[in-house]
């Protein structure tokens, strides 16, 4: 017998697993990334006014 | 703080390495299923993704419970970064679930105790992060949170017990057929290793991604004590 | 002995309290009911309830008023509560922290006992069909148990929110789903004059719920009022 033709959603589930997984550490990038950047402009507003 | 420790960064090369392992051993190693077909083999990422979100619910109760006792912040972070990442990993497992049913019991969704269970799970830590985000003062966001991770992740096992006990005496009416029995197969030791592999290597990268979140939360800390100190 | 007659007393006045209050107001109560009858008309018509569907409906639409009616009371009692600064008096009060959070629950379970004891009756009148029995009484009151110690638990959570009027049944639904399940089959049964003792399943595990999570719910209440 032959297998059901699935391969669309073979694609799809590992497309959410992967697009999940990658959101989720891109958020914990950007999130870095804007601290960061907050962090920089404080310091900076630190040392001008101290 | 900005300095990655070394250990996380092997870390993270050894949860990349093996994370692309288990995916070719899911693609390649693993035979293909004789009905199903490929869907088949979103099966080993959809378990091991259902593990990692029950581990990191269990997780954050316990850490809600560790707080209660000992007041310490940094329990807070643990166990709202558990929180955090089981949800995304939750969601993967019910979505791939659904991807996996509609070929297979031909609906996107069933009320099968499972599937529903998990989504009721998801709705509980969304409710979680609602309840947080309502809360201004710091303290008292951190302590509802740790009673609500607890009372939470004590409702999923019942809800889970109501609803099986809910099918048994009730046969599914529309349909007509258990919907376990159409799509189950028998694992040969290819697909187990695949299976158990996968289990593995998504454990780590729970541990690598809960390593980062946590590091993430130390570093708002220290920005918002910034912050304040500036405000003075 | 002492301390057993002094918690005994708190947990008396906290009841006391509320059921005066509410003597005198009303408006709990009435909010209650009124909400009630207004849930049953509406799913009288969205739902056509004749004599075939109300078999199969019938606990549903008991439960989810109940249930509705519920979160009115709760975030109402707690609400009250917090506006007059009444838990802040309760709380610096030198009683049992416990006696607090079972003096509300009892209270709560009260009104809500009442609420049913009047919807009960208004809905076999309306229907012209005694949905009335032993069996039913009692998954009422197993059922509003379990759903009052978790919800009293997450209500004096809810209402230090800043979102609390919409957090409540946020936070609650799916924690009693369980409840609701099991009480939903079993009022189910007892409409439909399933015998007792085929329904004893359904009776045990709320039972157990109710024992779960008021245990629990009761050894976490300290941290949610301490300050």
């Amino acid at each position: 017998m032959e297998p059901l033709n699935t391969i669309n959603y073979f694609i799809a589930g590992f497309a959410v697993i992967f697009g999940a997984i990658g959101i989720y550490i891109a958020s914990l990038v950007i999130r870095w990334r804007n601290l960061r950047n907050e962090e920089e402009i404080l310091s900076e507003v630190d040392n001008e006014t101290s | 703080m900005k300095e990655k420790p070394l250990k996380l960064k092997i870390l993270d090369w050894v949860t990349i390495l093996l994370f692309l392992l288990a995916t070719a051993m899911v693609f390649f190693y693993a035979p293909m299923e004789r009905v199903m077909g490929a869907v088949q083999k979103v099966f080993y990422f959809h378990v091991a993704a259902g593990w990692v979100g029950m581990l990191s619910f269990f997780f954050a109760a316990v850490a809600g419970i560790i707080y209660l006792v000992k007041k310490d912040e940094k329990w807070d972070l643990i166990g709202y970064s558990a929180i955090e990442i089981g949800i995304v990993f939750t969601l993967i497992n019910v979505v791939t679930g659904a991807i996996w049913a509609r070929p297979i019991w031909n609906a996107w969704w069933t009320w099968d105790p499972r599937l529903t269970t998990a989504t009721i799970m998801e709705l509980v830590y969304f409710a979680y992060l609602m309840l947080r985000q309502g809360i201004d003062d710091p303290e008292r966001r951190q302590r509802f949170g740790a009673v609500y991770a607890i009372v939470g992740f004590l409702s999923v096992p019942l809800t889970f017990f109501s609803i099986r006990i809910f099918r048994t005496i009730h046969p599914v009416v529309i349909g007509g057929n258990d919907p376990t029995a159409v799509g189950a197969f028998d694992m040969t030791p290819l697909m187990l290793q695949t299976l158990l592999f996968s289990i593995l290597v998504f454990s780590v990268l729970f541990i690598d991604l809960m390593w980062h979140r946590i590091r993430l939360g130390q570093y708002m800390n220290r920005v918002d004590e910034l912050k304040m100190r500036l405000q003075d | 002995m002492q301390a057993k007659t002094s918690f005994i007393k708190a947990l008396s006045a906290v009841i006391w309290k509320d059921l005066m209050t509410e003597l005198r107001s009303k408006e709990l109560i009435s909010g209650m009911l009124v909400f009630s009858l207004l849930v049953i008309f509406i799913f009288n018509f969205s739902l056509e309830m004749d004599a075939r569907t109300r078999n199969s409906v019938t606990a549903g639409v008991i439960w989810v008023t109940l249930i509705f009616a519920g979160t009115i009371g709760l975030n109402r009692s707690m609400a009250v509560e917090k506006d007059r600064g009444c838990l802040d008096g309760l709380l610096l009060a030198p009683v049992d922290r416990t006696a607090i959070y079972f003096g509300k629950s009892i209270a709560n379970l009260i009104f809500m006992l009442i609420v049913a004891a009047i919807i009960l009756p208004v809905y076999s009148l309306l229907y012209n069909n005694n949905v009335i029995s032993l069996g039913l009484i009692l998954v009422i009151l197993l059922g509003s148990e379990g759903y009052v110690a978790v919800g009293t638990l997450l209500s004096s959570m809810a209402v230090q929110a800043r979102t609390r009027d919409i957090l409540l049944p946020i936070l609650l639904f799916p924690v009693i789903i369980p409840i609701l399940i099991a009480a939903v089959k079993a009022s189910n049964g007892f409409l439909n004059g399933v015998p007792f003792n085929e329904l004893m399943t359904w009776i045990y595990l709320l039972i157990a719920y109710d024992v779960i999570f008021t245990s629990v719910a009761f050894m976490v209440f300290d941290a949610i009022v301490e300050e």
